[in-house]
C-alpha cells in the first residue's frame, strides 16, 4: 500500500523535557519522524516544550510550537493549524498522554483529525495492568501474576495462588520501603505484616517472584499489511528486578538459543497484533526463567521508546524514520535501507559486533538517597559501544561512562583489593551502579562463576566473560610491558583494554604503550555498522574502530575506512547525557555539522551516547561511534586525519581533551587550547580582568582548609566555594561559617584532586545574567542577555531565565555587552563563548567566562531567532562574523521567552529537595508570550502539565525572607488563595495585616503541614530554606510534596515570578505561536 | 577465547583462500586439515543448526557474528545425525557455554566429530571478500601452518561442482517418520541431505513420510503409499552442492511431476526446475543466512526466511510468459522484484508441465525463491520453511504442501502468521 493522500498535514507531539526515564532518545525519533514526513511530501507541525531539541529547530518542521504539551494548549495548535492527523507514537509517555488527554477534551473530533501510528485503544491495552493480562491470556502467554492485599489473610491466599516466592510490595511507600521476598508463609506473616502496616492505605501488592531470570527485549515493528519484523534483541546482564534503563544492556542477546529467540519472535509479533498495533514499533520485555526457559511477558509499550533508539543506534536500522512512513500508510517493503540503499526495508538486520550500553547515574548529586537500583528508573544518561566482542564492547562502553574508569577496572581508580569478604558479597549481591566492578574484583579473587552467579544472578556466560577479562589482565600484569608482544598486545587491545589500563598494570604511562604499539603495527581498524552482517555494500558511513589481525598472506583490508573528497572536520560530541551536561550539546555539534556541511566540509562526528541525533548516521558525513577518551579520539584523528577538531560544542567532555590533543599535533579549530586555559585558570583569568578593569567578586584559591579559613577571614562570609574544571556546579556550595568550611573543603578533595578550590565572594540577592556570544578574533557578536529568574546561589542550570531582559535597563546590559566583547577578545575567543554575571547595586561583576558553547545556545537560539551554533561552527572554520548577516544585537523582539529547569526530585526519595549552587535538574522547558508572566506561565504549565489555580498555600520562609514575603502573600490573597504559614512566617504575615492559618510544626502533633497534604488541601508551597536547617521540618515537608506531585518553590524570586504568572493566567486562555511567525 | 586467557597454549592454524589470502588463527575444533567451498552465513544465533545441516557438506562456513558457542549444543539442535560441512571459521568460540538446556560446548562437539575449526579470524573482512570475489574454494588446517604451501594445495584442490555431495549425506536406508498426531498423508521423502527440522515440518502437517535414498528410482516410489499404491505426495529435500550433479534425483522428480502431489526445498527446488528443463545458475555468494525477506507474491506478504543456497533456478528459462495470466505484461524481467513492485505473480509455459507461476521473490536481490506448477499438483521452494535456525514466517508452506495433497488449487494463499502459531 503506498502512501496515503488523503492526509496532508501532521501534527507530531514531542516529549516535552528531559526527565529521568524520557530523555534525548525522543528528540532522535521525533526528528527523525519530522524529516522523513516532510520527505515523504507531507506538511509537518511539531509541538514540543523542550526548546534544547533538534527538532523544535524551525527547520525540522513547517510548523514549531514551543508549548505546553496539554491538551488546552495542543488543542489551541490544532484549531490554529487544522492538521489532518497527529501522530503521538514518537514523543514517548507524554505524547501518548497528551494525545489522549486530546481524545477526551473534544477537539480531535471537533476538528476532524485522526490519530495515526497508533490506536488510543491499543494504549491503554498496553498500559492497564488487567487488560493485558487478559489479552495476554487469550494468547496462551503468562504474565507476571499479583494481587492486592488488605490483611495477613489476603497476602497469604494471594501467594498460595501464585505459589511461592512472592514479592511484596507496599502500596504508596516512599521507594517501596517495607517490601521484600517471602518464600513461605512464615515470611509472608513477617514482610507482609511489616508492609501492611508501613502503607498508609494498609495495602501490599502480592507479585510472583521472577527476580534473577533473564530479561530480554525484542524491538519490533509491523506494517498495514501485516509484515513483521525483529529489528534487535536485546538481553540484560542484569537480571530482572532491575529496570532496563538502569541496567547494562548487551545487543544482541547472547544466552538464547535460536529456538528460544525465534519463540520470543513469535510471542512479540503476535502480541503487537493482539494489543492492537496496526502499523509501528514496539517494545516487547520477557522475562525468561534461567533453569527450564519458562517465559512470562513483563509489558510491551506501542510506540518508540528508548530501547528503539538503542536497536536503530545499535543496527544501522532507523526505527523511528520506518515508523512515521509506515503510519502515513508505507508497507515496509516499500521503504529502502538508507544504509545499503539497494535493499528494502522489510528485512531483519543481522549484525556482526556486540553492543553494550551502559547506564550514567548521578547519585553523587542527591545524597541521601539509596544507590540500590530496582524497577523505578534512576540513571540520568547512558553510553553504547561496538566491539567485535561482548569484553571489549563492555570495556569501551565503561570508559565511555567517564566517570573515571579506563574499562572494567585495572585502571588504578579505586582500590576494592580492601574490601572484606563479607562487604564484597554484599556489593556483588546488592544491584547499584558500580556493581559491575564488585563482580570483577570478585572473580579476580578466585570465586567462582557458579558463587558469583548465585549472589547477582548475572547469567553465567556475562560472569565467564568478566573472569576472562580480569584474567587476561591479570596475564598482561605477569608479562609486564616487556612481554607485550605484536600478537599479545592485539590480544589486550581485542578484550576492550585501553592503553591506560595496560600501563596501570605493566607498570609505565599510556604514551609509553601508544609508541609501542605503533612499533608493533597493532592499530585499530575501521569496521562498518551495515545492518546486514557484510552481505551487501554500504553506502553509509557509519563505523566503529576495534582490533583485528590482518591476512598474514594476501592484500584483504581489514579496515573499511575510504578516503573522502572534500576537507574534513572532525567534531566531539558531549557523551552521556548527565546533570550540566546533557542534549544542549549534542544540539549544539548537530547544528554545527549541519552548518559545516553546507559550506562544503565533510564532517565527522565522534560520541557514544546512543539517544541523541548526533549519532544518527545521516547527521554527519561519518559517525564514529567511539568513547570521547583521548586513545579513542586519537585513534579517529589518525584514520580520518581532519583538517580541524572542533572542541568547544561538546561541553566540558572535548574541552577537557583539548590539550593532549594539541599537544599530539591535532589541529584544534577555533579558540585553542592555551585561551581555553586562560578562562579556566582562575589566577590567569583573574590577573585578565584586573587589567581590563573589570569587576569580579573578591576570590581566591585555597588547597587545605588552613589556607581556605585564612581565605575566608579575608573575603568574609558567605562565600561560594567550588573545585576547579568542572560542569554543572558539581561539588559546588555556599558556606556561612568556618565550620561549613571545614566539611566542604574535606569532601572536595575527592571532587577533583589535582585542581585547588575556589572560594568567591557570594554576592547575596545579585541578579545573575547569561550572556551567549561569539567571537572571531576581530569581532564579538552578543547572541542573548538572559536574565535568571532565581538569584545568584542559585546554578545556572536550574534557574529560569528570560529573554530579554525584563528588570534591567538597556545601560546596564548595553554595559554587559561591552564586557564581553572586551573579555572575548582579550581571552582569543574564535567561536562560541559563555558569560555569567551577578548584577548587584547597579555595578557588573563578571562571575565566569565558558569558553565554548553553553548550556543555554538552544534556548539563545530558539529565543533570538540566531543560530549560535551554527554561526559558531562557520567561524571555527574561518568565516567572519561581519559576513554571517547577524540582526543587531539590541534589537527589539515583542516578546518573551522563558527557559525554565526541571528537577528530577521524585526518583531520589531521601535527597534534599532545594536548589542551591550544585546544579541537580535534568531538563528544561521553555514559555514563548507576549509578556514575562505568560511566558513563566506557560513553563509551569509545561512542567506540572497544570496551574494550582485555586486552594490553600503554605508558606514557611527562612529569616532573611521574612520582609519580602508579606507581599507576595498579599497578592495570593488577591487571587482568592487561603494562606497556611508556620508560626514565624505567620507573625510577619499578620503584622502586615494579611490573613493566614497557623500550623503546627511536625514535633507540635497533628495535624501539621504534611497531614495537611495528605488531606489534598494544599495546592502549593513556599518554602525558602536556610542553609542550615535542611534536615529539619523543611526538608520532610519538601520532600513530602515531591511525592504528591505538589509544586513547592524554594526560592523566593521564583515565587514572585509564579504568582505574577497565576495572575497572567487567571481567567484567561493563552495565545500559541509558531516559532516560524516570530521572525 | 582471547589467547590471554587460555591457560594452555591453543593450537596454531590457517585458513587459507584460493585468492591467496591467508588467515592465522587458532584451532577451535578438531585438527587435521578440511578443504571445501568457503561461504558466510549471517545468522546471529542457531550456529548447531547450521553446522549440522547436511547442505554444508564440501563448504567451509564462516559465521559473521563473532561470539559462537555461548549457549552450548544439545541433542534437540541437530539437524542431522552428524556435521557434514568441511570446517568452520569464527572469530571468537566460546568454551563454556551458559544455557538451561545446554549438554557442551561447540568446540567439543566440532572435535568430536572431526570438523576443523579456526577462530580468531577477521571473520567481517573474510566476509567482505568473499561477497566481492565469490565463494571460492579455501582450506583450514592445523598441519601444515606454511601459508604459501596452503595456498598451492588449495589451489590444486577439486571445486565443488566437480563432485556429487548427496550421496555423502543421504540415508542408505529407506525408513519411516511417523506423523506427530493423526496420520493424514503418507508422504514418500527424497533424502539428499533433509534436515530434521522438515522432517519435523512434515509429520506436524499428519504426513507420515517414507524417507529415500536420493537415487531411489521413481517406481519404486510409486508403489510407496499406503497397500503398495503411489504415496499422497513425494518431497524433495534440500542438500549440498550443485543440483546438475545429483541427475538421479532430477530423473525422478521428471517422472515424478504429474502423477502425485510433489513439494521441494532448496535442492528439491533446483531439481524439480531442472525437472523442467530450467538451467540453474551459481550465485557470486549465495544466501546464507536467517534473514531473506521474501514476498509471496499471492498474498503480497512479506516473509523473513531462512535461506542456505549457493544455486539457483533462473526463472525465465522455465518458459515465455504467459501475459494473460501475468497481469498483462509480456517481457521478462532480469530483476524479478519488477513483479514484487507490481504485485503480479508471473506465469510462464513450460515445455514439460505446462503452466508454471512465479509465487515467491527475494527482495534483496530479485532472484526467484518459490514456484509453483498449475497445471501438474506441485510447488517448490529455494528457502527453509522449516527455518532451523531462523524465523517460523514462512512454517505455513508445510500446511500448503498438505492442502495441495488434499487437493486445493490455491495453496499457498496462507498468512504467514499460520507459520508463527505457538
Amino acid at each position: 500500500m503506498p502512501r496515503r493522500d488523503d492526509l496532508h498535514k501532521i501534527l507530531i507531539i514531542g516529549s516535552g523535557p528531559i526527565v529521568i526515564g524520557q530523555a534525548c532518545e525522543f528528540d532522535y525519533s521525533g526528528t527523525q519522524a519530522c524529516r522523513a514526513l516532510r520527505e515523504a511530501g507531507y506538511d509537518v507541525v511539531l509541538v514540543n516544550s523542550n526548546p534544547a531539541t533538534i527538532m523544535t529547530d524551525p527547520e525540522t518542521a513547517d510548523r514549531t510550537y514551543v508549548e505546553p504539551l496539554t491538551a488546552e494548549a495542543v488543542g489551541r495548535v490544532i484549531r490554529k493549524e487544522r492538521p489532518d492527523a497527529i501522530l503521538p507514537n514518537m514523543g514517548g509517555q507524554t505524547a501518548l498522554n497528551c494525545a489522549i488527554a486530546l481524545g477526551e477534551s473534544g477537539v480531535l473530533d471537533e476538528c476532524g483529525v485522526e490519530v495515526i501510528g497508533c490506536d488510543l485503544d491499543s494504549i491503554r491495552v498496553g498500559e492497564d495492568r488487567e487488560l493485558f493480562a487478559k489479552a495476554m491470556g487469550e494468547l496462551g502467554l503468562e504474565v507476571a501474576d499479583s494481587g492486592f492485599a488488605h490483611s495477613l489473610d489476603d497476602a497469604r491466599a494471594v501467594a498460595a495462588r501464585l505459589g511461592y516466592p512472592v514479592v511484596i510490595r507496599p502500596s504508596f511507600t516512599l521507594g517501596g520501603a517495607g517490601g521484600g521476598v517471602a518464600h513461605d508463609e512464615g515470611e509472608i506473616e513477617i514482610i507482609a505484616g511489616q508492609g501492611l502496616s508501613l502503607s498508609p492505605e494498609h495495602e501490599v501488592l502480592v507479585e510472583r517472584s521472577i527476580a534473577g531470570w533473564k530479561e530480554i527485549e525484542m524491538e519490533v515493528m509491523r506494517d498495514a499489511q501485516g509484515n513483521g519484523i525483529v529489528i534487535c534483541s536485546i538481553e540484560n546482564l542484569d537480571p530482572m528486578g532491575v529496570h532496563t534503563g538502569d541496567s547494562i544492556t548487551v545487543a544482541p542477546a547472547q544466552t538464547l538459543s535460536d529456538a528460544e529467540l525465534q519463540r520470543l519472535r513469535d510471542y512479540s509479533l503476535a502480541i503487537l497484533e493482539k494489543v492492537g498495533v496496526a502499523t509501528g514499533g514496539s517494545n516487547v520485555q520477557f522475562a525468561v526463567n534461567p533453569t527450564d526457559g519458562r517465559v512470562i511477558v513483563i509489558e510491551m509499550n506501542p510506540r518508540v521508546s528508548r530501547s528503539s533508539a538503542l536497536a536503530s543506534k545499535a543496527t544501522g536500522f532507523p526505527i523511528a524514520k520506518a515508523a512515521a512512513l509506515l503510519a502515513v500508510g508505507y508497507t515496509l517493503d516499500e521503504i529502502t535501507n538508507d544504509i545499503t540503499r539497494a535493499t528494502p526495508a522489510c528485512f531483519e538486520p543481522s549484525i556482526d559486533y556486540c553492543v553494550v550500553k551502559v547506564p550514567r547515574f548521578a547519585f553523587e548529586k542527591f545524597k541521601g538517597t539509596s544507590e540500590t537500583l530496582a524497577t523505578r528508573m534512576k540513571s540520568v544518561g547512558e553510553v553504547m559501544a561496538i566491539g567485535r566482542t561482548f569484553e571489549e564492547a563492555l570495556q569501551k562502553a565503561l570508559r565511555s561512562l567517564e566517570q573515571g574508569h579506563r574499562g572494567l577496572g585495572m585502571d588504578g581508580v579505586d582500590d576494592l583489593f580492601a574490601l572484606g569478604e563479607k562487604d564484597l558479597e554484599e556489593r556483588v549481591s546488592t544491584p547499584t551502579p558500580r556493581r559491575i566492578f564488585h563482580v570483577a574484583e570478585a572473580l579476580r579473587r578466585g570465586w567462582d562463576v557458579a558463587r558469583v552467579h548465585a549472589l547477582s544472578g548475572i547469567d553465567a556466560w556475562f560472569l565467564g566473560r568478566v573472569r576472562d577479562i580480569v584474567a587476561a589482565g591479570g596475564r598482561i600484569r605477569e608479562l609486564g610491558l616487556a612481554g607485550l608482544d605484536a600478537p599479545t598486545m592485539l590480544a589486550a587491545k581485542q578484550m576492550g583494554f585501553s592503553d591506560e589500563q595496560i600501563a596501570w598494570l605493566t607498570g609505565t604511562s599510556a604514551e609509553v604503550v601508544r609508541a609501542l604499539r605503533e612499533v608493533e603495527g597493532v592499530r585499530p581498524v575501521v569496521k562498518t555498522v551495515d545492518t546486514c552482517a557484510g552481505e551487501f555494500a554500504a553506502r553509509t558511513d557509519y563505523h566503529y574502530l576495534t582490533y583485528e589481525a590482518a591476512p598474514v598472506l594476501g592484500a584483504v583490508p581489514a579496515g573499511e575506512h575510504a578516503e573522502g573528497a572534500r576537507p574534513r572536520v572532525m567534531i566531539l560530541s558531549a557523551g552521556p547525557n548527565r546533570i550540566g551536561q546533557g542534549i544542549e550539546f549534542d544540539y549544539c555539534c548537530v547544528h554545527a555539522s549541519a552548518a559545516l556541511r553546507e559550506r562544503g566540509f565533510e564532517t565527522v562526528m565522534v560520541n557514544c551516547n546512543p539517544e541523541t541525533v548526533s549519532t544518527d548516521y545521516d547527521t554527519s558525513d561519518r559517525l564514529y561511534f567511539e568513547p570521547l577518551k583521548f586513545e579513542d579520539v586519537m585513534n579517529v584523528v589518525e584514520v580520518e586525519r581532519p583538517q580541524g577538531v572542533i572542541v568547544t560544542l561538546g561541553g566540558q567532555t572535548p574541552i577537557n581533551l583539548a590539550h593532549r590533543l594539541k599537544a599530539a599535533g591535532v589541529p584544534i579549530m577555533g579558540t585553542q587550547p592555551d585561551a581555553i586555559d586562560l578562562a579556566e585558570d582562575r589566577d590567569r583569568f583573574s590577573r585578565l580582568l584586573d587589567r581590563l578593569g573589570v569587576a569580579y567578586p573578591p576570590s581566591s584559591t585555597a588547597q587545605t582548609v588552613d589556607e581556605a579559613r585564612s581565605v575566608a577571614r579575608s573575603l568574609g562570609f558567605p562565600l561560594l566555594v567550588r573545585p576547579s574544571y568542572v560542569l554543572g556546579g558539581r561539588g559546588m556550595a555556599i558556606v556561612y561559617s568556618d565550620d561549613d568550611l571545614s566539611t566542604y573543603m574535606s569532601a572536595a578533595a575527592h571532587v577533583s584532586p589535582d585542581h585547588p578550590v575556589y572560594l568567591d565572594a557570594f554576592l547575596e540577592d545579585a541578579i545573575e545574567l547569561d550572556v551567549d556570544a561569539l567571537a572571531d578574533g576581530d569581532e564579538c557578536y552578543v547572541g542573548s542577555v538572559l536574565e535568571h529568574i532565581e538569584e545568584c546561589g542559585i546554578h545556572s542550570g536550574d534557574s529560569a531565565c528570560c529573554y530579554p531582559c525584563f528588570s534591567l535597563s538597556d545601560a546596564i546590559v548595553a554595559r554587559v555587552r561591552q564586557i564581553t566583547r572586551q573579555l572575548a577578545l582579550a581571552v582569543g575567543i574564535v567561536g562560541p563563548l559563555n558569560v555569567q554575571y551577578a548584577v548587584k547595586d547597579e555595578q557588573v561583576f563578571v562571575i565566569e567566562l565558558n569558553p565554548r558553547a553553553s548550556r543555554t545556545v538552544p534556548f539563545s537560539s530558539k529565543a533570538s531567532g540566531v543560530s549560535l551554533a551554527r554561526c559558531a561552527a562557520r567561524v571555527m572554520a574561518g568565516e567572519k562574523i561581519r559576513d554571517l548577516g547577524l540582526p543587531p544585537e539590541d534589537r527589539e523582539v515583542g516578546y518573551f521567552a522563558v527557559k525554565e529547569a526541571v528537577m528530577p526530585w521524585s526518583r531520589f526519595p531521601g535527597a534534599n529537595v532545594e536548589l542551591g549552587p550544585e546544579m541537580r535538574s535534568t531538563g528544561e522547558v521553555m514559555g514563548i508570550a507576549r509578556s514575562f508572566p505568560e511566558a513563566y506561565a506557560k513553563t509551569r504549565q509545561a512542567i506540572e502539565y497544570r496551574m494550582p489555580e485555586r486552594g490553600t498555600v503554605f508558606v514557611s520562609v527562612c529569616d532573611r525572607d521574612k520582609r519580602a514575603i508579606a507581599p507576595v502573600a498579599l497578592a495570593l490573597r488577591g487571587l482568592g488563595y487561603d494562606i497556611l504559614a508556620t508560626r514565624g512566617t505567620a507573625k510577619t504575615l499578620r503584622a502586615a495585616g494579611i490573613e493566614c492559618e497557623v500550623c503546627r510544626r511536625l514535633s507540635e502533633g497533628h495535624p501539621n503541614a504534611i497531614d495537611e497534604m495528605r488531606s489534598g488541601r494544599i495546592s502549593f508551597i513556599i518554602n525558602t530554606p536556610h542553609g542550615h536547617d535542611s534536615r529539619g521540618d523543611g526538608s520532610r515537608i519538601r520532600e513530602e510534596a515531591v511525592s504528591r506531585g505538589i509544586t513547592c518553590v524554594t526560592a523566593l524570586s521564583a515565587t514572585v515570578a509564579l504568582v505574577q504568572s497565576l495572575a497572567a493566567v487567571r481567567d484567561r486562555e493563552l495565545d500559541v505561536y509558531a516559532l516560524q511567525d516570530l521572525r | 577465547m582471547n589467547p590471554l586467557v587460555s591457560r594452555e597454549r591453543q593450537t596454531q592454524a590457517l585458513l587459507a583462500l584460493e585468492d591467496g589470502t591467508v588467515y592465522r588463527g587458532r584451532s577451535a575444533g578438531a585438527g587435521g586439515e578440511a578443504f571445501g567451498e568457503i561461504v558466510f552465513n549471517t545468522s546471529m544465533a542457531g550456529y548447531q543448526e547450521i553446522v549440522s545441516d547436511p547442505s554444508y557438506a564440501g563448504q567451509i562456513v564462516t559465521l559473521t557474528y563473532p561470539q559462537v558457542g555461548n549457549y552450548g549444543v544439545s541433542a534437540a539442535a541437530m539437524q542431522s545425525g552428524g556435521l557434514a560441512l568441511s570446517g568452520l571459521v569464527v572469530r571468537d568460540m566460546c568454551r563454556e557455554p551458559s544455557n538451561w538446556q545446554s549438554e557442551g560446548s561447540l568446540p567439543d562437539l566440532l572435535r568430536k566429530s572431526g570438523v576443523v575449526a579456526i577462530e580468531g579470524v577477521d571473520t567481517r573482512a573474510l566476509t567482505l571478500r568473499i561477497r566481492s570475489a565469490g565463494a571460492m574454494r579455501a582450506a583450514i588446517s592445523t598441519e601444515d601452518l606454511d601459508p604459501k604451501s596452503l595456498v598451492a594445495r588449495v589451489c590444486q584442490a577439486p571445486g565443488i561442482s566437480s563432485h556429487n555431495y548427496v550421496p555423502d549425506v543421504s540415508t542408505k536406508q529407506e525408513y519411516v517418520v511417523p506423523a506427530a498426531g493423526e496420520r493424514r498423508f503418507r508422504v514418500v521423502a527424497y533424502d539428499c541431505g533433509e534436515k530434521r527440522g522438515i522432517a519435523d515440518g512434515l509429520a506436524a502437517v499428519g504426513c507420515e513420510t517414507v524417507v529415500v535414498p536420493w537415487d531411489t528410482p521413481a517406481r519404486r516410489v510409486l508403489a510407496l503409499g499406503p497397500d503398495g499404491a503411489a504415496p499422497d505426495g513425494v518431497f524433495f529435500s534440500n542438500g549440498p552442492g550443485d543440483p546438475t550433479q545429483v541427475g538421479a534425483t532430477a530423473q525422478a522428480a521428471r517422472e515424478l511431476m504429474g502423477k502425485v502431489p510433489v513439494f521441494g526445498i532448496c535442492l528439491g527446488n533446483q531439481l524439480m526446475a531442472l525437472a523442467a528443463g530450467a538451467t540453474i545458475e551459481k550465485l557470486p555468494f549465495g544466501h546464507h543466512g536467517g534473514n531473506e525477506p521474501v514476498m509471496n507474491l499471492l498474498t503480497g506478504r512479506v516473509e523473513i526466511t531462512a535461506q542456505n543456497h549457493n544455486y539457483g533456478l533462473v526463472f525465465e528459462s522455465l518458459g515465455k510468459i504467459v501475459p494473460e495470466e501475468s497481469g498483462g505484461f509480456a517481457e521478462h524481467e532480469r530483476d524479478l522484484r519488477a513483479w514484487s513492485e507490481r504485485h503480479v505473480a508471473p506465469v510462464v509455459m513450460n515445455e514439460r508441465f505446462g503452466r508454471v507461476r512465479l509465487t515467491h521473490v527475494n527482495l534483496n536481490d530479485g532472484t526467484p525463491e518459490g514456484v509453483q506448477f498449475l497445471d501438474v499438483p506441485a510447488f517448490s521452494v529455494q528457502y527453509h520453511p522449516e527455518a532451523c535456525p531462523g524465523p517460523h514466517d514462512s512454517a505455513y508452506l508445510f500446511t500448503s504442501f498438505a492442502r495441495l495433497m488434499a487437493g486445493d488449487a490455491d495453496c499457498l494463499d496462507i498468512d504467514v502468521r499460520e507459520g508463527r502459531r505457538f
